[in-house]
C-alpha cells in the first residue's frame, strides 16, 4: 500500500526545469466523459491510440446529463466569486429563468405563426448566441517602441475571445443600479447581445474601431 | 613664452608602455561555446496583409462582421495556422535533432560546440 507521500512521487515529473502547476505530468491527457463522444472514440478507432496513456481525473462537475453544457459550465464559473459556486450557479439559473419568461411573453403576444418560429425560447441557445455575438476579433496590446507605448492590434485565440465575451457580458451585468438584481439585468445583457445589440456588442465595436485605427502600428508585434 | 612641441620631443599619440599600463584580460580572449538563443526568437508578425483587408472591409460596412464573413475567416485561418506552425516548429526545436546544413537554431548550435569546443 502506498503512503500519501509516496503517492505524490508518482504525480512528480522526474525532470521539471519550468515550474508546472498541474499534479498532473504532461504526458496525461483530459478525461473523455460524455459517452456520444466515447462511442465516436471506439467507431473511428482512436480508442487504441490512448488506451495506454495515463488520464486525468475527471472534475467533478463533468457530467453526461443532457442539462451540461461546457459553456455554461464555464461562464458559471466566471460569475463566480470566492468559490461560492452555490450562489453563481444560483444566479445563472434565475436569470436563465428570466430569459425564459421574456421569451415566452414575446412568443404568446406573437400574432402569425412565422413570428413565433422565430423567437428562441432556449436560455442555452439564447447564451451560445450572445457569447458568439460578443466574441472580439483582436485586442490592443501595449508595446513599447522609442520610449513610446504604442497600442497596437493583435490577434486573439478562440479561446481568449470567448473569455473577453463572457467577461464583458459580466462586466455589463455588474453596472447596473443598486435595486436591480444581478440575475435580472444578466438576462437583459444576455437577451440584447443574442439579438446583436446593447452595450456588449457596442463594446466589442469599439475595440475593433479602435484596432482599425491603430492599424498602422500593427508590424511593432513581436510576442 | 610658448614652447614648441617639438622642443620637448613628446608625442601624445605615441603607445603606452607596457610596464607602466599592464595589459588586463577583463573578459577571456576567446570565443565562448555557446550562443544565446535571443536572436532566435521567431518574428511574430504575420496576417497584415489579411488584417489590412479585413479592416478595409469592416470599414465600408460600418463594423458588421456578418457582411464580411470572408475575410474574417480568411484572418482567422490565417492566424490558426502561424500558431500551428510556430508550435510545430517549437517542437522540432526542443527535440534538439542534429542536422547538416547551415539554417541552424540556437539549440543546434550549441550542441556542436559542446562536442567541438574552441581549440584554445
Amino acid at each position: 500500500m502506498l503512503g500519501p507521500a509516496s503517492k505524490l512521487a508518482l504525480f512528480r515529473p522526474t525532470i521539471c526545469l519550468v515550474s508546472h502547476m498541474s499534479v498532473y505530468p504532461k504526458n496525461y491527457i483530459d478525461p473523455i466523459f460524455k459517452k456520444d463522444q466515447q462511442e465516436a472514440l471506439k467507431t473511428s478507432g482512436e480508442h487504441l491510440k490512448i488506451a495506454h496513456i495515463p488520464i486525468k481525473a475527471a472534475r467533478n462537475n463533468d457530467t453526461v446529463s443532457v442539462f451540461h453544457d461546457d459553456v455554461i459550465s464555464k461562464f458559471t464559473n466566471y460569475i463566480m466569486r470566492k468559490g461560492d459556486k452555490l450562489l453563481a450557479r444560483d444566479l445563472l439559473d434565475k436569470s436563465f429563468e428570466q430569459i425564459k419568461r421574456v421569451q415566452l411573453e414575446k412568443y404568446n403576444t406573437a400574432k402569425t405563426e412565422e413570428e413565433k418560429a422565430k423567437i428562441q425560447t432556449n436560455p442555452k441557445e439564447i447564451l451560445h448566441q450572445a457569447i458568439e455575438n460578443s466574441r472580439p476579433l483582436l485586442q490592443l496590446t501595449p508595446i513599447k517602441r522609442g520610449g513610446v507605448t504604442y497600442q497596437v492590434p493583435v490577434p486573439i485565440t478562440i479561446n481568449r475571445s470567448n473569455f473577453m465575451a463572457m467577461k464583458w457580458i459580466i462586466e455589463a451585468a455588474n453596472e447596473k443600479e443598486r435595486t436591480i438584481h444581478f440575475p435580472q439585468k444578466l438576462a437583459w445583457e444576455l437577451l440584447d447581445a443574442a439579438s446583436n445589440q446593447g452595450r456588449v456588442v457596442k463594446r466589442k465595436q469599439d475595440l475593433h474601431k479602435q484596432c482599425e485605427a491603430n492599424r498602422a502600428y500593427a508590424h511593432y508585434r513581436w510576442s | 613664452m610658448r614652447v614648441p612641441t617639438a622642443v620637448l620631443q613628446r608625442n601624445a599619440r605615441r603607445p603606452q608602455k607596457e610596464d607602466q599600463v599592464p595589459f588586463q584580460e577583463l573578459l577571456p580572449l576567446r570565443l565562448r561555446n555557446h550562443v544565446s538563443g535571443k536572436s532566435n526568437r521567431m518574428n511574430d508578425v504575420s496576417c497584415l496583409q489579411e488584417m489590412a483587408t479585413m479592416f478595409a472591409c469592416m470599414k465600408t460596412n460600418e463594423f458588421s462582421e456578418s457582411l464580411c464573413n470572408k475575410e474574417i475567416s480568411n484572418f482567422q485561418k490565417c492566424y490558426k495556422v502561424h500558431i500551428d506552425r510556430a508550435f510545430e516548429a517549437k517542437k522540432t526545436d526542443n527535440q534538439g535533432i542534429v542536422k547538416p546544413g547551415k539554417d541552424l537554431n540556437y539549440k543546434q548550435l550549441n550542441k556542436y560546440l559542446r562536442n567541438y569546443p574552441s581549440p584554445f
